[in-house]
């Protein structure tokens, strides 16, 4: 309390106000800003504190060569001119002339119109570094900060005042706020790239080869890849198939995809679909690689991409900034489709020697059954039986014999190595296979109807193409034991942070928050307005849940404006009374310039004496009202005696 | 200005207004002042009964009466008194002066030297009188009346700023209203309450004082106050503002004329009563002549109390 007392009898002078106003701005890009740079602002901000006296000329044109000098420093390497066509280095160099400028009009203690506008250029600025949540909340913040600023400086440095003021404003315009922002979508800096170039930062686990030594990518994080939102609940795990690329050929040591020069019979193989629809939205962290990851079926490309004949979808450009699109799938395990001779051929082909033990029991099969889907069974049994161990640290394969290898020697591997063996075996049986990779849900990672894809949920199996079907196949599901130990080990970093079940739910409810406000605030776009209209046709109720928490927003910023407005009458008696005040002015008896009250309400009597009940009744009132104004520490019970009288007073019509 | 004595001071206003008619608010306010614990500047011509005042009011109040009547050739000693050579005990005594009283009338106080002036408003404001380094504490309570001739008069010195500061109030008797003037001229005397008494004792003086004191002030009274302090220095019209000890001297006034009327609180009429008396001799126009109606009007026209 000391503290507030302080600070209303202390009045900040201008440049008070405007410094604190730069350390608000600054403080995010100070995050960002390279070591000279921060040396260089470490330098202005002792210079201004161990100085009082405007500096020198010569002091500013030492500021503005070493502020050359630590731009220098800063942006060394990174600076050509190529490199200014990235956005961010630009803005990087843009930002350092800024602060140099800015220090040096600061040290000489004037304030001109550059200054006081370049905390605006700060803070926008600063967005194009940090847009998250966060920054979201930051700018709301930095917005008031310098309103309050702005108002403070006007009311000659009182900041209290100043934070009065700027409430009722800021309460005031929130509303407004809300309008215009579901009406007026707007383009996110996200999807505008300006013609500069994005950023390199990837997530893996995934890839469009698929190795089986250890160059094989597994990356068992907790990074998330994608954030799905269906439109219903989300669906049970097992349905959970995200497709990404397919892998056709067998390199002993990895699988690969058809080459890019072969072309194929393009389109989207129609077929009759009675399974319901899915509908979900998705939004792709950069992942440097040009795959979607849409669900199993997609029955229709997503947004700029393109479904080939193998269901998998691919964009023109490797995705470097995060993107938002909508998908619609069936949830299935196999769809139909008529093989053209090429995908018959590569879909077969398989070196038959390199797994002589295979071979044995691929023989064993053939002899026994005759169709391929009672093939396709066998050699599910056949994979069951052979009590191999799902772990993510196996031993080393035979590369040049790598599913007898798996399936007869070490009997451990993840999914890849299930899925290629089972492809491989398949192909052995003559039955066209192929290898599907792409991440599998885990709905524990799920809330509602949000669900996260993290690395950890990259993930392989197989496809069979038994009766014009391709049919998935579950490879890992034949694993006779789950190594939970190796599995724990992996994940041991990431167990610290969510050591308990109920932190990983927090975590998670936490995420789902973000995610929903991202989706519906940051990226709130044109396309999200349209869905909102389309929601609330199909949803009248949700119209009075909008109007309602909308009337709610704006009765919570009605208190809050009433809570911080200044109060015309400090004493609560004084304020009850002003009603009868009104009255007795509207009755034409007006009261002096310099009159108390006790004085206006003792003339009223003698002038009035022939009124004997209003003046009665006026007598008590002074005779109550000069008790609780001045007498020492009135009751409430006398202030609501008082209320009740001034109430009774006001409906005396005979005045 | 309205206002209600409590009834237990009628008697004494009644019994002093026999010999001072139609001065009653003269009497109340005076009275105000010796209880607030400060002393009194009347400041009138001469003739209008300010001796008369000061001598009857010293009587109710049953205090000891002393009187100095000032001239150009008063030294401090005949004020403070002396130490003389005693030629039968062989050492010196010291003789008090006429200031050892608790109720002292200094009348036309303009007249003496400067030095002499300084050597009673000492006095005044510390209690206590120090002659040859020995200190001699004044009786409690010590009152002082100064009357004071406006200064057109010659042969005067004009009390400086700082002195008239030891005075708490200031006012003027002025002349009695027609119908007060008919019964002086008429000469009509009642014997009976001609006849003037005490009517207090030490112990109710001093429980008027205390009660006083413990008068209280809401927050929004001392907002008016401040404002009205806060105007004297700020407003560019006078030539000082009110000093601490001048602000100390309003409140301790509204107080006391708030007890006055019975009341256990102050009100904003009371501040109003008791503002230009407060600040008649310690405010200076720059512009114009200074009178207390001039500083009401100027104060209030300004400052209000929306209460």
């Amino acid at each position: 309390m000391k503290f507030l007392v302080t600070l209303q009898n202390t009045k900040f002078s201008s440049l008070v106000l405007l410094d604190l106003a730069y350390v608000v701005v600054l403080a995010p890009l100070l995050l960002m800003l390279k070591v000279p740079m921060l040396v260089f602002v470490v330098l202005v901000v002792a210079i201004l504190v161990f100085s009082s006296k405007p500096a020198k000329s010569w002091l500013i044109v030492v500021i503005f060569m070493l502020g050359g000098i630590a731009i220098y420093l800063s942006l060394y390497g990174a600076f050509s001119f190529r490199g200014l066509s990235r956005l961010k280095l630009f803005l990087e160099l843009l930002i350092y002339v800024l602060i140099v400028v800015v220090s040096m009009q600061r040290l000489t203690r004037e304030i001109n119109i550059y200054l006081l506008l370049s905390p605006f250029f700060f803070l926008a600025l600063s967005l194009f570094f940090f847009y998250g949540m966060l920054m979201l909340i930051y700018v709301i913040f930095e917005v008031f900060f310098l309103l309050w600023m702005i108002l403070s400086h006007r009311m000659q440095g009182d900041i209290l005042e100043g934070f009065r003021a700027s409430m009722v404003m800021f309460m005031y315009s929130l509303p407004w706020v809300v309008v215009l922002f579901i009406f007026f979508p707007r383009i996110s800096f996200e999807h505008a790239s300006y013609g500069f170039k994005g950023e390199t930062v990837q997530r893996m686990g995934h890839d469009g080869t698929m190795y089986l030594d250890n160059k094989a990518l597994l990356v068992p994080s907790d990074r998330i890849v994608m954030e799905v939102g269906f439109e219903k609940k989300i669906p049970a795990s097992h349905l959970l198939y995200f497709r990404g690329s397919m892998l056709y050929i067998d390199k002993k040591n990895h699988w690969e995809p058809i080459p890019s020069f072969v072309k194929r019979k393009e389109g989207l193989v129609e077929h009759k679909v009675n399974n319901e629809k899915t509908h979900y939205s998705v939004t792709l962290y950069p992942t440097q690689k040009k795959w979607l990851y849409l669900l199993d079926i997609p029955t229709q490309a997503a947004k700029e991409s393109k479904l080939d004949r193998d269901l998998i979808s691919t964009v023109k450009r490797k995705i470097r900034e995060p993107m938002h699109y909508a998908a619609i799938s069936t949830l299935r395990s196999k769809f139909y489709d008529t093989l053209d001779d090429y995908t018959l051929k590569i879909s077969t082909a398989v070196h038959v020697n390199h797994n002589p033990k295979t071979l044995e029991e691929v023989l064993k099969i053939q002899e026994i059954h005759h169709t391929e889907a009672k093939r396709a069974n066998a050699l599910v049994k056949f994979f069951q039986s052979q009590s191999l161990t799902y772990t993510l640290k196996p031993e080393a394969l035979d590369i040049n014999h790598t599913t007898d290898s798996f399936l007869f020697d070490t009997k451990k591997g993840y999914c890849v190595h299930f899925a290629s063996s089972f492809v491989t075996m398949a192909r052995m049986l003559g039955i066209p296979a192929r290898l599907v990779t792409g991440y599998k849900g885990d709905i524990s990672n799920g809330l509602k109807n949000y669900l996260v894809i993290k690395e950890r949920d990259a993930h392989a199996w197989a496809e069979l193409y038994i009766d014009k079907h391709w049919v998935r196949y579950e490879t890992t599901s034949t694993a006779s034991h789950i190594e939970t130990q190796a599995h724990s080990n992996q994940t041991k970093d990431t167990q610290n942070s969510m050591s308990s079940p109920l932190m990983k739910k927090i975590n998670l409810y936490l995420m789902y928050a973000k995610y929903q406000v991202e989706t519906w605030i940051l990226y709130y776009s044109n396309i999200r307005q349209k869905q909102l209209l389309g929601y609330l046709k199909e949803n009248p109720k949700f119209i009075f849940i909008f109007i309602s928490s909308f009337i709610t927003l704006v009765l919570v910023t009605l208190i809050f404006t009433v809570y911080f407005k200044r109060k015309v009458y400090d004493n609560k008696a004084l304020e009850s009374v002003q009603a009868i005040l009104k009255i007795l002015q509207e009755r034409g008896f007006i009261r002096k310039k310099n009159e108390t009250l006790h004085q206006y309400f003792l003339r009223y009597c003698e002038e009035n004496v022939d009124k004997e009940a209003g003046t009665r009744l006026i007598t008590q009132l002074d005779d109550s009202y000069e008790k609780l104004v001045y007498a020492d520490k009135p009751t409430n019970l006398a202030l609501k005696d008082f209320k009740k009288l001034v109430k009774k007073a006001t409906k005396f019509k005979t005045y | 200005m309205n206002y209600t004595i409590s009834p237990e001071f009628i008697p004494i206003i009644d019994a002093i207004e026999v010999h001072l008619i139609g001065k009653r608010e003269t009497i109340a306010l005076s009275m105000a002042t010796f209880f607030a614990g400060g002393h009194l500047l009347l400041e009138d011509i001469p003739g209008v009964g300010k001796t008369t005042l000061a001598k009857y009011l010293s009587v109710v109040l049953g205090l000891d009466f002393g009187r100095i009547q000032f001239t150009s050739d008063m030294l401090p000693s005949d004020i403070l008194g002396i130490n003389y050579y005693n030629q039968k005990e062989g050492s010196f005594v010291f003789k008090k002066g006429p200031i050892f009283s608790s109720f002292l009338l200094a009348d036309e106080i303009n007249r003496s030297m400067p030095k002499t002036q300084s050597a009673l408003l000492q006095a005044m404001e510390e209690g206590v009188v120090t002659i040859d380094s020995v200190a001699y504490t004044l009786p409690q309570p010590f009152f002082v009346i100064g009357t004071q001739n406006p200064h057109e008069e010659v042969g005067t010195f004009v009390l400086p700023n700082s002195q008239l500061d030891r005075f708490m109030c200031s006012f003027g008797i002025g002349y009695p209203d027609k119908n007060s003037e008919r019964i002086i001229l008429q000469g009509i005397k009642d014997e009976s309450t001609g006849k003037i008494k005490c009517m207090l004792t030490n112990e109710e003086i001093k429980m008027y004082m205390k009660k006083a004191s413990m008068v209280t002030l809401s927050d929004m009274l001392l907002d008016f106050l401040q404002d009205i302090i806060t105007y004297t220095r700020e407003s560019g019209v006078f030539e000082y503002g009110l000093s601490m000890r001048g602000a100390l001297a309003l409140v301790s006034m509204v107080k006391s004329w708030a007890m006055m009327q019975g009341r256990t609180y102050a009100t904003a009429d009371d501040v109003q009563m008791v503002t230009s008396l407060v600040c008649a001799h310690r405010l200076v126009f720059k512009e114009g002549k200074t009178s207390p109606k001039r500083i009401y009007d100027e104060i209030f026209s300004t400052i209000h109390s929306d209460t």
